[in-house]
């Protein structure tokens, strides 16, 4: 692998810039592999990069049906936070976390981690009370957090309205310092080049069409370009996990909705911080572009089209103008949707199946991108060792049938 | 057991002795937001509040209620969706909500009385009566542009081939929910919730200024 | 955005009326007492979820404020038919000529494949390895 350097960037400028390695392979699937991934995107890769780097699997293919990163890898906002009311989610986005904060030196590719924090807006009374069981939670798991007033706010985001006139007036928040954003595609880019480096096969526009399974093991994966033999699958495939499920024969408790976002034209540096309020229901951040990025919630229905309704769009820029009313005028410039799985308890499934060897991390509804790195590591160490990894193990999918749910929808909030 | 049914039934008249003072829904919108006078200009939307009306909300079935309208209406329950049916002097309107449910609208002060009536000839049927007049006003549009002023303001089709009088149907009116009905060719007619009246009155007054707004 | 027939105002109304309720025909364990924590959390939790011909339930919560069924796909986003709550649906994934042009969309035995068409020996049927 070609290390990315201050020094390689100046002797590659008299090159004009044309002699760059490709960052990864296009190899042709083998015929068996100790581990498939199925699913390309940001946590596929990462538990490929993992599993070859930190647990010395490294016979490895990662098998996706478009291109890497195409799906909610490349749709999200990007928002990294560890903000989780119970212990076992606490723990693994804190685990998360921790990995983003040594992420682009791991790599070698700079992932643009900011950790510009995010504010989590109150604006009645229950709302309070929620946030400030939300803090001492965080605080007793270590997770740095902390009850802001208004004017405390006014002062991380002067751009927003803390007036008593607003129709929601802000009572408060909480504020995680530590959090921030990223740049989504570097994450999947950077987490790809790792995998490859190690030796990692990546096959692009390779279809998973079938699951080949026998007395109750994984013997492989049927796909476009032929079968492909390994007895550890691990299913990352966030919106298709239930297609996936389907094909196995059996079934997750997922629901795969439209998830939509937008940005607007480019400004100027206006907003320090990640904004987000449940109540109004709505979120925003700037990129490093200049765009202001913005979501809310998901479309009521189950959906695959990839796009949603128009009244959903107009509730979310209802919500962002409520909180900043100074961008009514701004033009939104583009607006996608992404495919979410998301799960009864707003909580993910990292767990096996009933078919041995077959593995499904999924159910991240709103908010796996934050998870990527913790999600990849932990996944990973499970596959290498045939058990849940310690933090992973409460994500069981039996906890849907002895009714221990880890109920995050307060901590989940609008969309993560 | 049908006995029990109808003595469980408590009524009393929401109009108390003695004429107090009552106000409509939008007494506080008057007050605080009077429409710009007609200084002299042709005004394209007329606005006028039909205050104080007696609104009964009937839900139960329709053979049932059909007979019992008749009887003390003289109006016969119209069992079409959307459908809105009149009296002979159009003071009192009857009108399909949803298939077990019907709005009628009578002059203030009738109501209990009609109430009482219809109470009377439903007998042992299975049926419910609520008096809703408190909880909504009408508000009527006319003018040359009252139709442009609701295209604004409603994704319902109002053009007149799909809206034709004697239609009436429940829908989002600026984000609230109203109850837009067509008695005639010339008027229409929005049931608006109290909550939301301040609130609907204000949008029509805005979305009726580039065409001239005559509210009195 | 989807243009909604309500079978109970019969006609066709814009998608802000209305929300989406999940999936349709859905039982509640007829013997609450004698039913185990897996068919309780199936029922409570486990959803439909397919990639093709699904049925739920919408309520017509701006207008007649009924609950009814819409047999849609969830690809294309087509709206196939509307039915009151109570009746079944007469368009289901499992009629042939369903099957033929949404492919099939339930597995059994961990063999078949979603969106395959069902003529497709290789995919569908057991192959020895």
């Amino acid at each position: 692998m070609q290390r990315y350097s201050g020094f390689g960037l100046v002797k590659h400028a008299f090159g004009h810039h044309e002699n760059w390695e490709r960052q990864w392979r296009n190899p042709v699937p083998k015929k068996r592999y100790d581990v498939i991934i199925v699913g390309g995107g940001g946590h596929g890769l990462a538990t490929a990069y993992y599993l070859a780097k930190e647990f010395g699997v490294k016979n490895v293919a990662v098998v996706e049906k478009g291109w890497l990163g195409g799906g909610n890898t490349a749709r999200n906002t990007t928002i990294v936070r560890s903000n989780y009311l119970w212990d076992e989610a606490g723990r693994l986005y804190n685990h998360s976390l921790d990995l983003w904060k040594g992420l682009s030196q791991d790599l070698n590719y700079n992932v643009m981690f900011s950790q510009r924090g995010v504010l989590n807006l109150g604006h009645t009374l229950q709302d309070m009370r929620d946030i400030q069981r939300r803090v001492h939670a965080n605080r007793l798991n270590g997770i740095d957090s902390e009850v802001v007033t208004p004017q405390q706010i006014k002062e991380i985001e002067p751009a927003l309205d803390i007036s008593s006139r607003a129709r929601y007036p802000i009572m408060g928040a909480s504020w995680q310092k530590s959090a921030g954003v990223a740049r989504h595609d570097a994450v999947a880019w950077g987490f790809a080049r790792g995998a490859d480096a190690l030796g990692v096969d990546l096959l692009q526009n390779t279809e998973v069409t079938g699951f080949k399974i026998r007395d109750g093991k994984v013997l492989g994966v049927h796909t476009n370009r032929g079968d492909i033999e390994a007895h550890t699958v691990g299913c990352v495939a966030a919106g298709n996990s239930g297609v996936l499920a389907n094909m196995a024969g059996i079934k997750l408790p997922l629901e795969s909705h439209p998830l939509q976002a937008l940005v607007s034209e480019p400004l100027k540096p206006i907003l320090n911080t990640v904004t987000m309020s449940n109540h109004v229901h709505g979120y925003i951040s700037q990129s490093d572009k200049g765009d202001l990025v913005i979501g809310a919630g998901i479309d009521g229905y189950l959906g695959y089209g990839q796009r949603g309704s128009y009244p959903t769009i107009e509730h979310t820029l209802q919500a962002i103008v409520e909180m900043f009313p100074m961008f009514s005028r701004v033009r939104m410039n583009r607006q996608w949707g992404g495919i979410v799985d998301t799960c009864p308890d707003a909580c993910p499934i990292l767990s096996k199946t009933a078919i041995k060897g077959l593995y499904f991390n999924c159910g991240w509804g709103t908010g796996g991108f934050k998870a990527t790195p913790g999600s990849g590591h932990v996944f990973a160490a499970s596959l290498a060792k045939g058990e849940m990894h310690p933090i992973a193990a409460p994500f069981s999918i039996d906890r849907f049938h002895t009714g221990a749910l880890i109920d995050e929808h307060g901590a989940a909030g609008v969309a993560h | 057991m049908s006995n029990l049914s109808v003595s469980n039934v408590r009524e009393f008249n929401t109009q108390p002795e003695g004429n107090p003072l009552v106000e409509s829904p939008l007494a506080w919108s008057y007050r605080h937001h009077p429409a710009p006078r007609g200084n002299g200009q042709h005004a394209g939307v007329v606005l006028r509040e039909k205050a104080l009306l007696g609104h009964l909300v009937l839900r139960g079935g329709a053979i049932a209620l059909d007979e019992a309208v008749r009887q003390t209406l003289g109006i016969s329950l119209p069992s079409k969706p959307n459908a809105l049916a009149f009296d002979d002097n159009g003071e009192r309107s009857i009108q399909w909500i949803s298939p077990d449910e019907w709005l009628v609208i009578v002059p203030g002060g009738e109501e209990f009385a009609l109430e009482s009536a219809l109470r009377k000839a439903l007998g042992d049927a299975h049926a419910s009566i609520v008096n809703a007049s408190g909880g909504q006003t009408v508000l009527t549009l006319s003018g040359d542009n009252a139709r442009e002023v609701l295209m604004k303001s409603t994704s319902y089709d109002v053009h007149p081939s799909a809206f034709p009088v004697g239609k009436g149907v429940t829908t989002v009116f600026a984000k609230a929910t109203v109850i837009l009905r067509r008695p005639s060719e010339t008027h229409w007619e929005l049931v608006v919730r109290r909550s939301f009246a301040d609130y609907c009155y204000r949008w029509l007054l805005d979305a009726s200024a580039e065409y001239g707004i005559d509210t009195q | 955005m989807f243009y909604i027939f309500c079978p109970y105002c019969k006609e066709h109304r814009e998608e802000e009326e209305f929300h989406a309720r999940g999936q349709a025909h859905l039982m509640r364990p007829a013997d609450p007492d004698n039913t185990t924590d897996e068919e309780w959390g199936d029922y409570l939790f486990f959803r439909n979820n397919p990639r093709g011909i699904h049925h739920e339930m919408w309520v017509h919560s701006v207008g007649c404020r009924k609950f009814f069924n819409i047999t849609r796909n969830t690809v294309t986003y087509e709206i196939l038919e509307t039915y009151p709550m109570g009746e079944q649906p007469t368009i289901t994934a499992d009629i042939p000529s369903v099957r033929h042009e949404q492919g099939v969309q339930a597995a059994d035995g961990g063999w078949q494949t979603v969106g395959a068409r069902p003529e497709s020996k290789a995919l569908n049927e057991e192959t020895s390895s």
